[in-house]
């Protein structure tokens, strides 16, 4: 049962505001501001009334609690057959987490019961030995906040020597890869995982040193035709990017995007792909792009006609 | 009823997710076909548990809310709010932390001997309307032995009760813990394991990350369950052609078919009604029951195994007939990407290279239309398109001509 409320935001508030009672700790502004930070919005509302009231019979009036223990709970059956499906994942072994305490439990289902059917075909080699190696120093090097000294294959198979501070690590499901996101002064950059040949852990760097930048975001404003299910369609396709769409009249939408700088060709070939249902109004440049694809097909028809 | 931040049922909530996440220029009279009162009482439950991420926008037919996320951006997936928001009673919320408190040096008790500790230890602090009777106590000791909290064990004729064994050390579980809790279908399970450490790590972030497929996990979770024990299911389908269908489809669960070009799932399964293999939306499927197992389920495997190899995407056509389609695209000395994108991107059929400066794609598939939004992605370079549905290329050249008609080109 996954909709449970031992999962729930409330039971873990309340397990914290326990621990500090247990221990004697808890005062009326610590528990607001755990409900604050922890909780929902409206659960200020609602939790330190049940509990003063006694409505939950689990605080004293003097924020005591007949509880012994700070509150614990083991791992639920669902919780450990998760972490046990994990474990068929070829990606588990980027990680490879100790295995106790699932000796028992069932996986949920087996790794090929899911098709990713659109999924690029070139993805990382997860199961290398080297490259694993290169993953687990990566994310050492967040982890102890260290800078890295990376050697890696640029696009024209020149090598590359960088020394950077590991930021993140972006993975895209749809192109089964890793990317390496940078913190350094200048601009952030990102070096895809497989083009690694070499990395290692360097000296600490310091609060001053890390300054991972905002992605650069351009905007995309784009007519929407509703015919075919474009609607649906378009809106689901774009739905992981910050958007707002309104409606112009019966059948026509007006979308904005932001999309990273970067992703520009990406998202060019990706509105090309809804046909005459996408309409880009902004920006100019971005058209340009299209209407010199565009060009360029005809001619080629043309062409070969 | 007062209004109250925490939900009973999550079907309501599924619905209003979808709508708010992936349309959101809907105002609250389009909304709700019962009450505006409803309608108020869902947006300001989702206000309240995704705040941060819930955006409003004032028109001519009202005040619109909506939800706009930079998938790259988030920390974690805040759908996973959504089920963090299960109602409970006060005896609930009671039991619960009684009971793990008492059990948590490792003792064994009774149904009768827990009731009377609850009494003895804690209870009696309190003047409470809460009052447990033996037969509330077994039935929620049942439901945490049920959930693996806590374990029965008889002695005698006597049933005792005590914490299930946990020895998983989730600390150093923490960084897989965060990558699959967004990377896998059931990530939800992942956010409540992330919720039990005190920080949560920020190393991963995500591109082409799509959320909403969190608010159907109940779904997926019960479908895995029928794939892993081969039972058949009985489900309703309340797509859009009928979204009031209260009609049971009978079939067998196979896969389950991920876009991770938009993030939406499919139950394939082969329909007793139809005898043949067929997919449903999980995010249309409404209710959903298993049944009994099915011996012959590797039979139904293998037809899929046959059925899948001129499967472009999640249509079969017209009685799993074939069309064949060739596409001939030109590329630069310094475009070597176009021949590899092909290689790439192609779910089935193959790549060659006629010369140093065209790559053609053969695909004999069930329903060429399918391809058509992915060949629109190589416009520019597309010297030849032919396909034995006719229909398809017309489509397609079609399109072209409007398309280069919106921005004044010739139509």
């Amino acid at each position: 049962m996954l909709f449970s409320e031992v999962y729930g935001t409330y039971y873990n508030v309340l397990a914290e505001l326990l621990q500090h009672a247990v221990r004697g700790e808890l005062t009326r502004e610590k528990m607001q501001a755990v409900i604050r930070e922890k909780g929902f919005e409206e659960s200020i509302l609602t939790i330190p009334d049940a509990l003063e009231s006694g409505t939950w019979p689990l605080l004293n009036r003097d924020l005591t609690t007949p509880l012994e223990h700070a509150p614990t709970m083991p791992l639920t059956e669902l919780q450990k057959r998760w972490l046990k499906t994990l474990l068929q994942d070829p990606r588990i072994l980027l990680f490879d987490p100790p295995t106790d305490g699932l000796e028992d439990a069932e996986p949920l289902y087996d790794p090929d019961t899911f098709v990713y059917y659109d999924r690029y075909s070139d993805g990382d080699p997860f199961e290398d030995p080297a490259y694993r190696k290169r993953f687990r120093c990566i994310l050492s090097a967040m982890r102890h906040k260290r800078w890295l000294r990376v050697r890696f294959e640029g696009h024209n198979g020149r090598q590359h020597y960088w020394k950077c501070i590991p930021y993140q690590l972006e993975y895209s499901s749809k192109d089964d890869k890793f990317r390496l996101i940078t913190a350094n002064h200048r601009e952030s950059v990102s070096i895809n995982l497989a083009r690694i040949r070499e990395c290692f852990l360097l000296e600490p760097y310091t609060e001053e040193e890390y300054d991972p930048k905002p992605m650069k975001k351009r905007i995309l404003i784009m007519e929407l035709t509703d015919e075919r299910n474009a609607l649906e369609r378009v809106l689901l396709h774009f739905s992981h990017l910050e958007k707002e769409t309104e409606r112009l009249d019966g059948k026509r939408y007006k979308i904005t995007l932001y999309y990273e700088k970067e992703d520009e060709t990406e998202m060019l070939i990706r509105v090309l792909s809804f046909g005459p249902m996408l309409k880009v109004l902004y920006p100019d440049d971005f058209i340009k792009k299209l209407c010199r694809r565009l060009e360029k097909q005809k001619n080629l028809r043309t062409r070969t006609e | 009823m007062a209004y109250s931040e925490l939900v009973k049922n999550f079907e309501r909530i599924r619905d209003y997710l979808r709508q708010f996440y992936i349309y959101g220029f809907k105002s609250r009279t389009e909304y709700d076909k019962k009450s505006a009162r409803s309608y108020d009482n869902e947006r300001r439950r989702l206000e309240s548990w995704l705040g941060d991420y819930m955006r409003f926008r004032q028109t001519a037919d009202g005040k619109n809310v909506f939800l706009s996320v930079d998938s790259r951006s988030i920390p974690g997936n805040p759908l996973h709010q959504a089920f963090k928001a299960k109602s409970f009673t006060a005896g609930d919320v009671t039991f619960h932390f009684y009971v793990l408190d008492l059990l948590q040096s490792g003792e064994s008790y009774t149904a009768q001997q827990i009731l009377d500790l609850f009494w003895g230890k804690y209870l009696s602090c309190f003047e409470t309307s809460w009052e447990p009777d033996l037969s509330t106590v077994r039935k929620k000791l049942k439901e945490y032995v049920s959930l693996g909290i806590l374990r029965a064990e008889k002695k005698g004729r006597e049933l005792y009760f005590n914490r299930a064994e946990d020895r998983v050390p989730l600390e150093a579980w923490k960084e897989a813990a965060a990558f699959f809790s967004e990377a896998d279908p059931l990530g939800v399970v992942g956010s409540t394991v992330l919720d039990k450490l005190p920080e949560q790590p920020a190393c991963f972030r995500f591109k082409h990350h799509y959320i909403l497929h969190a608010a159907d996990s109940q779904i997926l979770l019960q479908l895995l369950t029928a794939i892993r024990e081969k039972r058949r299911i009985k489900l309703i389908n309340a797509g859009k052609r009928h979204p009031d269908s209260q009609y049971w489809h009978f079939v067998l669960p196979l896969r389950i078919y991920v876009s991770t070009q938009s993030g939406r799932q499919y139950l394939l399964c082969y329909h007793n009604r139809y005898h043949d293999l067929q997919f449903f939306r999980l995010d249309y499927i409404r209710q959903l029951e298993l049944l009994e197992e099915e011996t012959e389920y590797q039979t139904y495997l293998d037809d899929w195994e046959k059925f899948r190899s001129h499967l472009w995407g999640t249509s079969s056509g017209i009685g799993w007939n074939v069309d064949r389609l060739e596409m001939t695209v030109r590329f630069e000395d310094n475009e070597t990407y176009i021949p590899q994108r092909l290689e790439r991107e192609k779910r089935n059929g193959r790549v060659e290279l006629p010369d140093a400066n065209t790559a053609r794609y053969t695909v004999e598939t069930y329903d060429a239309s399918e391809l058509l939004p992915w060949l629109r992605t190589f416009i520019g370079r597309i010297e030849s398109l032919e396909c034995s549905d006719p229909a398809v290329v017309k489509r397609f050249y079609e399109d072209l001509e409007q398309t280069c008609a919106l921005y004044g080109g010739e139509s």
